[in-house]
C-alpha cells in the first residue's frame, strides 16, 4: 500500500509542478494589476457619474465592477483556493461545481451588501470600522472554515485510502467515485451539506472593493445601484473562478488517465483528497499568521 | 490612508490601492544629498475612499478645507514607528536610515488626492559616480507605486543626474520572480528583497 500511495503522490505533484512551470504566472498577473488600475478608475468616475445624476453611469460602473472582480480575481485569494481545491479532489461535475462557484460568488456579494446595509445604515458603524471588522474578523473566520474544509478532505482521503488497503471485496467505490450504493458514502462535494460549507466558508468575508463601492455608494445616496454594482462584481469574480474550476475538472481527468483500473482511480482520488487538503490547510494558516 | 487600509499584510498580494509617485532630490554643498522630496499621487477610486472613511468634504462643495487637510495629513505623514513610508534609500549596498516627513500638503487635482512631503536624510550622503537608489515599494504590494517624472524638480547640482529606471522583467529574470512571486504569497521569505525586485527606481549619480 504504501509504495503504491508514495507512486501515486509523485505522480500528481510530478504532473502539477510541469504544469506550474508552463504559465507564465508573473505576466499574468502585472497584466492583471495593470487592467485592474484601470478599471477601478472607471468605478471611480463611474460612482461620480452617479453622483451627479447621469444615468448612463449605472450601466458604466456595472460593467467597470464586473471587469474588476474578474481581474481582481486573477490575485492570490481564498475563494479560488477552495474551488480549485475541490475541482480536483471531488468527484463533482462541472456543471456542478460551475453553479457552486456561481452561488458563492454571489454569496459573497450579499455579505457585502447586508454588512454595509446592516451595520453602516443601522448602527451607523463608519466605513473605517466596516474594513477593519472584515479584516479582523471575518477574513480569519473565512480561513478556519477553509482549513476546517481541508482537514474534513484529508480525512476522507485517509479513510479512502484504509479502506483500499483493508476492505479486500472490490466494486465499492470511495471517494465520489462510487458505482452503486457505497459503504461509506464520502464522495466529496456532491451532497448538499458540502456546498453549503463551501459556499459559506467563501461568502464570510467580502471583498474589501465590493464594500467601498457599497459605503461610496451609499455616500451619494444611490446605495440599491451600489448594491447592482456589486452583484455585478461578484458575476465578474465568478466567470474567473469558473476557469480555475474548468481547470481544476480538466487536471482530475489528466491524471485519471494515468489509472489503470478502477481501484487506481480511487487511490488517485484518495491521494488528491490528501495532497489537496493538506495544501488548502497550508495555504490557510500561512494567510491567518500574521 | 494606513489606518483604513494597510491592516493584516501578507492576505493582501495584490494591490487595492495604485499610487504615481514623484521624487526629487535636495542637496546642500558640494553635492551632499540632504534630502529627498516624495508626493504620492493616488487613484480616483482611492481618493473617493479617502473621502469616505475619512469623513471629508463635509460641505459637499467638491474641495478640501483644512479641516480635511489636517485629517489627510494626520494620516499620511504621522507614521507608526515601524513604517518607513515604502520609501527605501539605498547607498552602498545598505539602506539608509530617513528621517520623517516635514513641509506636507496636500492638493486634489481632477479628483486624485496628492500628499507631498520632505523626507531628509538622516545623515548628508555625498553622491558621486556611485549610484545612490531610491525606491518606492511596499513589500506586502497593497499599494501598487510607478513612479513617474516629476513636473518641477528642484535643481540638481551641476554633474548630476537622477534617472527613473522603470521595473522592466526580462525573459531570464521572470522565471525567478515568478518563484519569488510563489514564495512571496505563501511563504514570506525575506520580502523586503522581493518588493525590491519588483519596483521602479530613481538612480541618482554625480559625476
Amino acid at each position: 500500500m504504501w509504495l503504491r500511495f508514495g507512486v501515486t503522490v509523485f505522480f500528481i505533484l510530478a504532473i502539477a509542478a510541469a504544469v506550474w512551470d508552463i504559465v507564465p504566472w508573473f505576466e499574468i498577473q502585472r497584466w492583471a494589476v495593470g487592467e485592474q488600475r484601470t478599471f477601478q478608475n472607471v468605478m471611480a468616475g463611474a460612482l461620480r457619474g452617479i453622483q451627479a445624476g447621469n444615468p448612463q453611469a449605472v450601466w458604466t460602473l456595472c460593467s467597470a465592477t464586473a471587469a474588476y472582480g474578474f481581474f481582481h480575481a486573477l490575485g492570490p485569494g481564498h475563494g479560488k483556493v477552495l474551488i480549485g481545491g475541490a475541482s480536483l479532489a471531488s468527484g463533482a461535475t462541472l456543471k456542478r461545481l460551475s453553479i457552486l462557484t456561481f452561488l458563492s460568488s454571489l454569496a459573497q456579494a450579499a455579505t457585502a451588501i447586508f454588512l454595509v446595509g446592516g451595520l453602516y445604515f443601522i448602527l451607523q458603524i463608519g466605513s473605517a470600522d466596516l474594513t477593519d471588522l472584515t479584516e479582523t474578523w471575518l477574513a480569519p473566520a473565512s480561513y478556519v472554515a477553509i482549513a476546517a474544509i481541508g482537514a474534513v478532505l484529508i480525512f476522507r482521503g485517509a479513510r479512502c485510502w484504509y479502506q483500499i488497503s483493508h476492505v479486500k471485496q472490490d466494486t465499492h467505490g470511495c471517494c465520489g467515485h462510487s458505482h452503486g450504493p457505497s459503504f461509506n458514502d464520502v464522495a466529496t462535494l456532491t451532497s448538499t451539506r458540502d456546498a453549503v460549507a463551501l459556499i459559506a466558508s467563501i461568502a464570510i468575508r467580502p471583498c474589501t472593493g465590493a464594500l467601498f463601492v457599497l459605503v461610496i455608494a451609499a455616500r451619494f445616496d444611490a446605495f440599491a445601484v451600489g448594491c447592482l454594482a456589486v452583484v455585478a462584481m461578484g458575476f465578474g469574480t465568478a466567470v474567473f473562478n469558473q476557469i480555475v474550476a474548468t481547470s481544476g475538472v480538466a487536471a482530475r481527468r489528466l491524471i485519471g488517465l494515468g489509472a489503470r483500473d478502477p481501484k487506481g482511480m480511487q487511490a488517485i482520488s484518495a491521494t488528491l483528497h490528501l495532497i489537496i487538503g493538506f495544501m488548502i490547510i497550508a495555504i490557510s494558516v500561512g494567510m491567518l499568521l500574521p | 490612508m494606513l489606518s483604513a487600509m494597510c491592516l493584516g499584510g501578507v492576505t493582501k498580494a495584490h494591490p487595492h490601492v495604485f499610487v504615481d509617485a514623484r521624487t526629487g532630490f535636495i542637496f546642500g554643498s558640494d553635492k551632499q544629498l540632504e534630502t529627498i522630496k516624495i508626493s504620492w499621487r493616488y487613484d480616483a477610486f482611492t481618493t473617493l475612499v479617502l473621502f469616505e472613511t475619512l469623513e471629508l468634504d463635509q460641505d459637499k462643495d467638491g474641495q478640501l478645507n483644512d479641516a480635511d487637510r489636517v485629517k489627510i495629513l494626520e494620516g499620511e505623514t504621522n507614521w507608526p514607528k515601524d513604517y518607513k513610508g515604502d520609501i527605501y534609500l539605498e547607498v552602498l549596498g545598505h539602506d539608509y536610515p530617513l528621517g520623517r516627513p516635514e513641509a506636507a500638503a496636500v492638493t486634489l487635482n481632477a479628483n486624485q488626492i496628492e500628499v507631498s512631503f520632505d523626507l531628509p536624510l538622516s545623515q548628508p550622503v555625498r553622491v558621486d559616480s556611485t549610484p545612490i537608489f531610491l525606491r518606492l515599494y511596499d513589500p506586502f504590494f497593497y499599494f501598487a507605486y510607478t513612479i513617474v517624472s516629476a513636473k518641477a524638480s528642484p535643481d540638481l547640482p551641476e554633474d548630476c543626474e537622477a534617472q527613473i529606471v522603470l521595473f522592466e522583467p526580462t525573459a531570464a529574470e521572470s522565471v525567478i520572480q515568478d518563484k519569488l512571486a510563489a514564495l512571496g504569497r505563501e511563504d514570506r521569505p525575506e520580502i523586503e528583497n522581493v518588493g525590491r525586485l519588483f519596483s521602479d527606481e530613481v538612480q541618482l549619480t554625480c559625476g
